[in-house]
């Protein structure tokens, strides 16, 4: 599946490549099982059964987007706007005491979309273009009313922070497709704080290798890949080969010991990165239709379609998962304004998500590659501030596309409303439990000991794969 | 998974018989007298280590050099590198017990608060921001942690250490040393910001409540806040009865960080959580100790005398102080048999419960655990214990031992027949901590601040990670010279670890941590060998190191101790003087400005500064030698 590019320097870089590739001969390569032992980078395990899908890319978009102006039509909404919910809805806990605030109807018309007539928003009008592509699910559920307790919960199965996240375990369960890449790549939105911050991504409990590794497009996708400026690469080649003789003494004065010949293995596979990567992050081998499909023509979603594109290579590549965020600190938190902050964020997104499912598509790779989009709630019935809504955990929508799932149409409902998830309702854990189930995984198998229980993604109570997306 | 109310049974004799519950026995040591290596013994340690490793065939690995004691012992002590005049003197000190003057020596440093302070600070889940959103700093945290370096430098007894930090404010109403010493129970994240306030508070206790059984207790208490506990006998009654002694200290406020306990007395009462749900009270609870570790059947009262202290807590740290609990003192020795040996007794350094590991050496244990109470609970004393022992200066590898006549066969043996190193046959190497790496590479460099005390610091950030963080959560110290002062001193973010600690295994502190993962990955590599931090203190080093070498042969010479602590051997020589020729000959990117960042620090007036470079990189290679990351 993966394709190499096309190498975009000449002659010299021949032998830089020759140079590391031998480096990692000798003893460096006898230890590299022992590496992969004690880290678990780049050993790849089985599935428990058949997986629908390899790798996952997560379209993670933070704050809260409104379903209920996105992908959940509700023409009650409508038809009550300007009223109090009424009474038979009873008590709603909020988190800025919205509740008895008057309805507001969805700010965008809904249209049926596609050959399905799946329902989206005129805020999506190209990720319409795809509704025959995606499965909503429309009963989403969480536990808590708070941003980063709610981050957490998306993305480590529970509201509390400490927790290994869901690229954490993938990795830890099936390691990487690539033994130069990390298996779990997370790309940040720029403008940064996350609410909750790097713990969304962190391993938690589980060993530091499985964390996820964050990148960006650029020279410097990676922190510390590159020598300092200053150092040359005929420098650092000498660094490097000096280095590897002065350990290879002590390695063999020291009886040969795994671990230190383990860390020797870390040092080529650091030098194979500082390789490879910079090459899988430059887009500039793009055809100019590629990079146009992504949105990167337009400033308004250059930004957010690098990072899409990205995402794809790195998939290409065989990392396992890729998060990729929408939304700085504030992101899709609309409490003032739905329309002007979803109008910003939507006009920053369409075009790119719309892209990259065609664009995998196109390459064959959809069928294997799960993508995932949705933030950690959903939003409010209710007006705030008159125009804006207030975060609801209690039900709202996510879709599914890719990995043979059937798109086109919405699985569950939330009440007429949308206020809360009522028909065949999805709690995070089942949708956990369902991410774990399409890339192969057991979720009550996928378990790791920690401070005397055994831990898993989904926590000591029940969770259930969501049958209906399989079908 | 059932809510089950009733207390279970107590019959179940595997449960209640388990050894770590069984009182402390004291056996008479082994005895050795036809023994080849009868003399081996230094003290009751290595009487257990060499009967365990005779019954298995065994023979001790000979006596690793001194140079490698003194570094091992310092590393272990201090978290610093020796000298190149400390090892001088220590190797030609022939008197006897020159060692143990070393070991007083360093146990008397103030360093060494510093460097075992931040083995309890993982096990305390130590930051100094609250987590969650907002993350905010709680001021006045970093006390604790300079009580803790403090509190180990004076080498205060552990059952003292234990009091303070569950009771101080009861204790000892007027010491404030002992009201910060409870912020240990608060240390943990919190979300002040919450919605629900009860919601918080039952959190709190709760993680208050598991905490302290792992890290006093060795027991995981935290599955039976749901349930009864599926493996030992702690019902998810007894859980409750421990988190109420909690109860009436810890007060929430919307939006307010807490840190320390404020005892108020109240007739609130307390319940047992059905299922762990802070919004369905079971049963009335109270106070009370879980019964398998109970046998007097104390129970817990209210000091009728006082208005402002209920006792509960000094109570509760009474008990688990008492010179008979099986769980204490055994659950410390333990910790600190780990700090020195690479792994514990008991391999599970806070489940001392059925899950957890049976001790290797169950007479040891117990012979440690009584000698702590004996030495009036004294922890210096049992790390003296433990570094003097020859069980401790054992070679790690026979290339590296005092006697080359058999160790190469004595080290065979112990690989094949003890490959975990469970029966100590060989002394461990381990890789330094991050926090442990980076005061040995400042200290090199010679830019370590040994300023002590007060508020975290913060050394810049690289762009990439700060751009994660909320603004402003990071704002740099100004005063250039904090940066380098040692690991313990730099903020303890919860939602940000210091990446060069973090990436070098540092615990994230939202879970007591009693052992840390040694891993290996390439980011390692790259930080080492590409960071800002790695290239400032190569600068520095190449910059003392030329100022009194006259030509490359002594540089190499020097910098070479300076980092390993032993003569370069020839070939090495032979390659370091040939790297730096062609390394000299290289002409450099051309960006003058470029350039000058990698110029060793001083530059010597009479050097050209394009080939001063080499010296840098040179600098740079050392710090990335195992030889170097590696206790040996």
């Amino acid at each position: 599946m993966s394709q190499k590019c096309p190498r975009k320097q000449e002659a010299e870089p021949v032998s830089r490549r020759q140079f590391l590739l031998t480096a990692g001969q000798g003893a460096g390569a006898i230890a590299l099982a022992g590496l992969r032992e004690k880290t678990g980078e780049s050993a790849f395990r089985k599935p428990h059964f058949q997986p629908r899908a390899k790798n996952v890319i997560w379209l993670f978009m933070h704050g809260g987007p409104s379903h209920v102006d996105l992908f959940d039509p509700k023409p009650e909404l409508i038809r009550h706007s300007g009223q109090p919910v009424p009474d038979s809805f009873g008590e709603v806990m909020t988190r800025r005491d919205v509740g008895n605030n008057p309805l507001l109807a969805p700010v965008k018309p809904f249209f049926p979309r596609g050959k399905s007539g799946l329902e989206i928003s005129d805020f999506l009008p190209r990720i319409s273009e795809c509704a025959d592509d995606l499965c909503v699910i429309r009963s989403m559920h969480g536990d808590s009313v708070n941003h980063p307790q709610s981050v957490y919960q998306m993305n480590t199965g529970t509201t509390l922070m400490g927790n290994p996240s869901v690229g954490s375990w993938l990795a830890y369960g099936l390691g990487s497709e690539n033994n130069n890449m990390p298996a779990f790549v997370v790309l940040p939105d720029p403008g940064g704080g996350l609410k909750g911050g790097p713990p969304a991504w962190g391993n938690g409990y589980l060993p530091a290798s499985y964390q996820g590794v964050t990148m960006r497009p650029g020279r410097t996708p990676i922190l510390d890949l590159q020598p300092s400026a200053g150092i040359t690469f005929e420098q650092q080649e000498r660094n490097i080969s000096l280095l590897r003789s002065l350990n290879h003494q002590f390695f063999n004065d020291s009886e040969r010991d795994d671990e230190l010949g383990a860390r020797i293995a870390a040092y080529e596979l650091a030098f194979r990165m500082q390789m490879e990567a910079p090459e899988i992050v430059s887009l500039d081998q793009e055809s100019l239709h590629t990079q146009r499909l992504y949105g990167l023509e337009n400033p308004q979603s250059f930004e957010f379609g690098r990072r899409c594109l990205l995402a794809r290579r790195l998939v290409e590549q065989g990392v396992r998962i890729v998060q990729v965020y929408s939304g700085d600190t504030g992101g899709w938190d609309a409490h003032r304004n739905v329309l002007d902050n979803h109008g910003k964020y939507c006009r920053q997104i369409d075009v790119p998500v719309a892209g990259l499912l065609k664009d995998l598509r196109q390459r064959g790779l959809l069928d294997h590659t799960l993508v995932i989009w949705g933030g950690e709630f959903g939003r409010m019935p209710m007006s705030e501030q008159g125009k804006g809504r207030d975060h609801n955990p209690w039900g709202y929508s996510c879709w599914m596309a890719g990995a043979g799932i059937r798109g086109g149409r919405a699985i569950g409902s939330t009440d007429p409303i949308g206020l809360r998830a009522m028909e065949n309702k999805v709690h995070v854990r089942d949708f956990h439990a369902t991410i774990l189930h399409l890339l192969g995984i057991d979720y009550r198998r996928l378990s790791f000991r920690h401070n005397g229980l055994e831990k898993r993604l989904t926590g000591p109570d029940r969770a259930r794969v969501v049958r209906e997306i399989l079908t | 998974m059932e809510h089950v109310v009733a207390q279970p049974s107590l019959t179940n004799n595997e449960q209640t018989e388990h050894w770590s519950f069984l009182p402390i026995q004291v056996k008479p040591l082994p005895k050795l007298v036809q023994d080849v290596d009868a003399s081996w013994p230094r003290n009751g340690i290595d009487f257990w280590v060499l009967s365990e490793m005779k019954k298995n065939g065994l023979r001790p690995m000979p006596q690793a050099p001194r140079r490698i004691l003194i570094r091992r012992l310092k590393l272990d002590l201090l978290g610093l590198l020796p000298t190149t005049e400390e090892i001088r003197e220590f190797e030609a000190d022939e008197s006897q017990g020159a060692y143990e003057k070393w070991v007083n020596r360093f146990l008397s440093s103030p360093r060494y608060g510093e460097r075992q302070a931040l083995r309890w600070l993982d096990l305390a889940r130590f930051a100094e921001t609250d987590g969650f959103e907002h993350d905010k700093i709680r001021a006045q945290a970093w006390r604790y942690r300079d009580w803790v370096v403090q509190a180990l430098n004076q080498d205060l007894p552990y059952d003292l250490f234990v009091k303070f930090q569950l009771a101080g404010d009861e204790l000892v109403p007027d010491n404030q040393a002992a009201q910060i010493a409870t912020m240990f129970c608060m240390s943990g994240p919190d979300m002040p910001d919450i919605n629900s306030q009860a919601e918080r508070r039952h959190f709190l206790l709760n993680e208050m409540t598991s905490t302290m059984g792992g890290v006093f207790l060795g027991l995981q208490l935290g599955c039976a806040q749901c349930h009864d506990h599926k493996y030992d006998p702690v019902s998810q009654e007894e859980f409750y009865q421990l988190r109420a002694i909690f109860q009436s200290a810890v007060h929430v406020k919307k939006n307010q960080s807490i840190s320390q306990l404020e005892e108020k007395r109240s007739y609130e009462k307390s319940y047992l959580m059905v299922r762990g749900d802070y919004q369905r009270p079971g049963v009335e609870v109270f106070p009370g100790f879980p019964r398998v570790l109970n046998k007097e059947e104390e129970v817990i009262k209210d000091n009728p005398s006082n208005e402002s202290f209920t006792g509960r807590r000094s109570q509760l740290a009474n008990w688990i102080t008492g010179p008979d609990h099986p769980l204490t003192t055994r659950v410390l020795v333990n910790r600190l048999w780990q700090d020195h040996f690479g792994a514990g007794l008991v391999t599970t350094p806070s489940d001392f419960g059925h899950m957890g590991s049976r001790p290797s050496h169950p007479n040891l244990l117990d012979w440690l655990a009584a000698e702590l109470v004996r030495a009036n609970w004294s922890m210096k004393h049992m790390r003296y214990l433990m570094v003097t022992s020859s069980a401790y200066r054992q070679a790690s590898s026979p290339r590296f031992s005092v006697e080359a006549v058999g160790s190469r066969q004595r080290w065979t043996e112990s690989k094949g027949r003890d490959p975990e190193n469970r029966l100590i046959s060989r002394y461990p190497r381990r890789r330094l901590d991050g926090e442990i790496l980076r005061d040995c590479m400042l200290q090199i460099s010679g830019t370590l601040n040994f300023k002590m005390s007060g508020p975290g610091i913060r050394p810049p950030l690289s762009e990439e990670i700060a751009q994660t963080l909320l603004k402003d959560q990071w704002l740099v110290t100004t005063e250039e010279e904090e940066h380098t002062r040692r690991s313990v001193y730099v903020f303890s973010r919860r939602n940000l670890r210091y990446p060069f600690f973090e990436i070098f295994d540092r615990p994230d502190a939202n879970h007591s941590c009693p052992k840390r993962n040694t891993s290996v990955t390439a980011p390692q590599a790259l930080v080492l060998l590409n960071s800002q931090f790695s290239l400032a203190c190569a600068r520095r080093f190449a910059g003392r190191v030329l100022r009194d070498s006259p030509s490359d042969e002594l540089f190499v010479r020097r910098a070479f101790r300076l980092a390993v602590g032993r003569e370069i051997r020839d070939n090495e020589r032979v390659k370091s003087l040939d790297y730096l020729e062609k390394q000299k000959m290289q002409k450099g990117g051309g960006n003058k400005k470029r350039d000058r960042s990698s110029y060793p620090l001083p530059l010597p007036d009479t050097m050209p500064p394009g080939p001063s470079i080499a010296y840098t990189q040179y600098c740079l290679v050392l710090f990335n030698l195992l030889e170097f990351c590696y206790s040996p």
